[in-house]
């Protein structure tokens, strides 16, 4: 949700910014940080900000680029940041930022709406549903990939038959209208259309028809066997739709929830996944999916060289998405809930870093505020 | 078997039968109260469920009808019915519609029949559900049962369909509830019945959707062909199953047919019973009533031994009391108690031994009467022979000593022979007489009858072929097993010897007389048997008496004295005899020691006595 440049009022400094994530990390060491089996999409941007700010932890007096540091932390629940004045950058609007993790969506959305929260990441899915009822909104560029890979080895996935009845099958167009509620966008290939510029020649349209004819040449009965991630319900949503549509096309299929930390689930013939795009630059996007896809799908997931041409990475994009092993469903934004009084927020874009230095705290609260 | 055993088997068969019947009766009696019983448990069970049903299928009418009511929907239903509408916005209303009304199925279904939102399958958005389209008159057609598609496959439901109609655009709710285990557990059965479901969700039979409260019933394929009928005939089926060899593990149960929207076999609810309090009850009963059975056939084979001693003790003392008068105690009496029959017929039989004996009395006063009437009559006979000459010859010698002393002494010499020769006879007569009365008691002794025989022919052997006289041949057939006997050697020989002789007198043109001797078990038998005339059957009754003779020189003793010895060594004499064929004696003597004789005084000794 933008609002009107008239409204635009200068930063002043001071206010503590309340934060409320998902993720929920049990160390301050990301390496061995394990946050809860949500989802989050900005977990990421989170991680990387505890590592900055536990860096100046220990020596608080030490210049460091880092505008905050830690001086509260409890595991999994909650964590205080105060502004580091030894920053390079100087001292930040906001004082301090409290942050409340493992926060469930709902929660999130109303504490937006009761103003008990500055700022809160919300599901690309709600997203409609929180302008509906009043929440600002800071949306990304569709940076988050959901795709059906098929698993190698997996003697049905190695029919391409099967992978072309399935891919043929799935209507992206509804799930990306009803499902994520028009947040959005049917995917074709492996890289989002302002990021490749390439997205446009991939077909996102459904053929029940071919889907029919495709899964009627494979003898017997077979039945695929989709997995998702137990604790996304987006994803369960995706999958189940992906079973209508299959079953409409006489495609046997069922859908199993597998722990979201299994790479490779045990008995499915296919799993759904959520690619982030690490950069905006299409061939490090495209390298880091390939890596991503590597140990699942069947696919050559060799690193692109840095000269690689926008049409070898356009080739390589359809050499793997005509394979069928990876089906791009839809890309998703990173959705951020702002409170009345956040100015100056802007979702960050693949590879970016939380820009909470630039934030400030209106205390005009009913006043609207900056944000994109 | 005596009087007494065939009274009380008869007695006792009765009772049994008696006690059987009523045991068998009630058994049978209370086995149908049973099944009435369970019957109407199970008719009620029926009509709880179809109550519940019923009500059911009311609060999804309502429910689905308050959705449609609602403001959210009718702005929905207002909403879809603009030109290019987005349905999007609607994809997720019906989960928590569905929630806040308790349905388990709730589907907001567009105008054109595409799915906007699903409770029980979200995915399904924006395909057809077809059949709510067609022309219906949905509010007033009620709840009906339907198979509904979810993700977890065809589930059975109550389903209502209401509508909301904005222009000429009509919005869909299709709402319902699951017909489960939750739908099974609401209902209130008493105990020992239980509610099943099976889904007809298949074409064949899955043991899996046939489900009580608590989910898939066990060992569901014993239901299979139940069901399977059940699904053939929409009729409602009792049938009854045995869990285990026992037949307390028995239920019953009722089969009821769900049908769809279309008439057609959604589901089967069982109503089941088990028979296990009707079984163990009915056991007990049958248990009580073979205790009863018990005391009563004890008490029965008691009172029915009492009751047949009661009838037969009198009827064992007139038995001992004939046997007793039989045996010639004419004084026997029985004892006379009650006013029966039985009592009636002791007093007859007193009566009757009393009038026995009574002309007994009489009949022995004849016969000693016409047994001295015959001794006198025969005495005389004797006597008058010789007497006739002595007589004469007495006068004779008068005679001559008057008329011709001369002569007299001749005459003398010869009439004192005479006299003398009379005298003689008349002292033989005496004799004869005195042997008879003085009959020795026999002396018994290992006695060889087969040899007794063949002395008596051998004595007889010159006169059989005695000169001047027709032949008579003698026939022997002796049993060479004859066993030996114990007798008086003496009087058998002297008894025989009568019989033998008595046959020859009775041809005296000669012929043929036979000794046959046979043996049983008990006795010897000697016939003795000749080719004479034969006697009439008026001599054969008189035969044995004593001093009686179809002879003209005979003296009547020698049949008696027969009979007499063959008394004494307690055996029987009898004869048979044809007019023309010839006459046969049949002796039987006991191969054991003989009874001593009766010590009825003859008369014969009496008369000898006197």
């Amino acid at each position: 949700m933008a609002l009107p440049a008239s409204t635009a009022r200068r930063p002043r400094y001071g206010g503590t910014l309340r934060v409320e994530i998902a993720a929920a990390l049990n160390s301050l060491d990301p390496a061995v940080a394990a946050p809860n089996p949500e989802i989050s999409s900005a977990k990421d941007q989170f991680v990387e900000l505890i590592g900055s700010a536990r860096a100046d932890r220990s020596s608080p007096t030490s210049a460091s680029a880092s505008p905050f540091r830690i001086t509260a932390w409890e595991p999994a629940k909650h964590a205080t940041l105060v502004a580091n004045d030894e920053s390079a950058g100087g001292h930040p609007f906001v004082d301090s930022i409290e942050i409340q993790m493992g926060r469930s969506a709902k929660d999130r959305l109303l504490d937006l709406e009761l103003s008990k929260t500055d700022l809160a990441e919300i599901p690309a899915e709600e997203a409609r549903r929180a302008a509906e009822r009043g929440v600002r909104l800071s949306t990304s560029q569709p940076d988050e990939l959901i795709a059906l890979v098929f698993v190698s080895a997996r003697p049905l996935a190695e029919d391409s038959r099967a992978r072309e009845a399935l891919a043929q099958a799935i209507d992206r167009a509804s799930i990306a209208n009803f499902i994520l509620q028009k947040e959005g966008e049917p995917a074709g290939g492996l890289l989002p259309q302002w990021s490749s510029g390439t997205a446009f020649l991939f077909s996102t349209v459904a053929d029940p028809g071919r889907a029919k004819e495709q899964w009627s040449r494979i003898a017997g009965s077979p039945k695929i066997l989709l997995g998702y991630d137990a604790g996304d319900a987006l994803e369960q949503a995706v999958a189940e739709r992906i079973a209508v549509n299959a079953r409409e096309a006489g495609i046997s299929m069922s859908t199993i929830a597998t722990p979201g930390s299994s790479p490779v689930p045990a008995k499915a013939d296919a799993k759904l996944v959520r690619l982030r795009m690490s950069s905006s630059h299409p061939r490090i996007a495209l390298t880091s999916f390939l890596a991503a896809l590597d140990p699942v799908a069947g696919i050559d997931a060799s690193p692109l060289p840095d000269s690689a041409s926008p049409g070898q990475m356009f080739e390589r994009e359809q050499a793997i998405v005509s394979s069928r092993w990876v089906v791009p469903l839809v890309w998703l934004p990173q959705v951020y809930g702002l409170g009345r009084r956040v100015r100056d927020w802007k979702a960050p874009g693949p590879g970016e870093s939380w820009p909470l230095a630039d934030v400030w705290l209106d205390d005009m609260g009913t006043t609207a505020g900056g944000a994109k | 078997m005596t009087f007494r055993i065939k009274l009380f088997i008869v007695f006792t068969f009765a009772l049994l039968l008696s006690v059987g019947l009523v045991a068998v009766g009630v058994t049978a009696v209370t086995r149908r109260a049973f099944d009435q019983l369970n019957h109407q448990y199970s008719d009620a069970a029926v009509a709880q469920f179809s109550r519940e049903f019923a009500r059911r299928e009311l609060d999804v009418t309502h429910l689905v009808q308050g959705i449609a009511d609602a403001e959210s929907t009718v702005r929905m239903a207002i909403d879809l019915s603009r030109p290019q509408s987005d349905v999007s916005i609607y994809v997720n209303d019906a989960h928590g519609v569905a929630q806040s009304h308790q349905l388990d199925f709730l589907d907001f279904v567009s105008s054109d029949g595409s799915i906007v939102s699903s409770a029980e399958w979200a995915a399904r958005f924006g395909y057809k559900m077809v059949w709510v389209t067609q022309p219906v008159d949905w509010p007033s057609r009620g709840s009906f049962l339907m198979k509904v598609d979810t993700p977890n496959g065809p589930e059975l439901g109550v389903i209502a369909v209401s509508t909301v109609r904005v222009g000429d655009k009509n919005l869909y709710v299709v709402g319902g509830q699951r017909l489960g285990k939750e739908f099974l557990a609401s209902l209130v059965l008493p105990t020992g019945m239980r509610a099943l479901l099976y889904q007809n969700l298949t074409p064949d039979f899955q043991s899996h959707i046939l489900l009580d409260q608590s989910g898939p019933v066990a060992q569901a394929d014993r239901f299979a062909p139940f069901i399977e009928r059940a699904k053939q005939q929409s009729s409602q089926q009792r049938f009854e199953i045995f869990w285990t060899g026992n037949p307390a593990s028995a239920e019953e149960f009722h089969a009821l047919s769900l049908m769809g929207r279309q008439g057609d076999l959604l589901g089967v609810i069982l109503v089941g019973s088990s028979q296990y309090e009707v079984v163990t009850l009915t056991r007990r009963i049958r248990l009580l009533a073979l205790g009863v059975v018990g005391v009563g056939v004890c008490l029965g084979i008691l009172l029915s031994w009492w009751g047949a001693a009661g009838v037969t003790r009198p009827v064992l003392q007139l038995a001992e009391g004939a046997r007793r008068v039989s045996a010639g105690d004419w004084e026997t009496r029985v004892d006379v108690k009650g006013r029966n029959e039985i009592g009636e017929l002791a007093r007859t039989f007193n009566h009757m031994t009393e009038q026995l004996n009574e002309q007994r009395e009489r009949l022995v006063q004849a016969e000693r009467v016409a047994a001295w009437r015959e001794i006198a009559r025969r005495l005389a006979h004797e006597l008058k022979n010789p007497l006739f000459p002595l007589q004469t010859t007495v006068e004779n010698l008068q005679r001559a000593k008057e008329r011709n002393p001369e002569q007299f002494e001749e005459v003398f010499r010869e009439s004192t022979g005479i006299l003398l020769s009379e005298i003689d006879t008349l002292e033989k007569i005496v004799g004869r007489f005195s042997d008879f009365a003085k009959m020795p008691q026999p002396e018994l002794g290992p006695v060889k009858l087969n040899d007794v025989v063949r002395s008596v022919l051998k004595l007889f052997e010159a006169q059989f072929s005695a000169v001047g006289r027709p032949p008579i041949t003698p026939e022997m057939h002796l049993d060479d097993e004859l066993p030996t006997i114990q007798a008086d050697l003496t009087l058998l020989h002297r008894a025989i010897e009568n019989l033998v002789l008595n046959a020859m007198d009775a041809m005296p043109a000669g012929g043929v007389v036979m000794l046959r001797t046979t043996h049983d078990a008990c006795e010897v038998h000697l016939e003795i048997s000749d080719t004479g005339q034969g006697l009439t059957p008026e001599e054969c009754e008189r035969l044995f008496t004593p001093y009686y003779t179809t002879k003209q020189h005979g003296t009547g003793l020698g049949l008696a004295i027969v009979q007499s010895v063959v008394s004494d060594h307690g055996g029987r004499i009898s004869v048979e005899s044809e007019s023309g064929v010839g006459t046969s004696f049949h002796i039987a003597l006991p191969i054991a020691r003989p009874q001593p004789p009766p010590t009825e005084v003859p008369a014969m000794a009496e008369a000898e006595r006197i």
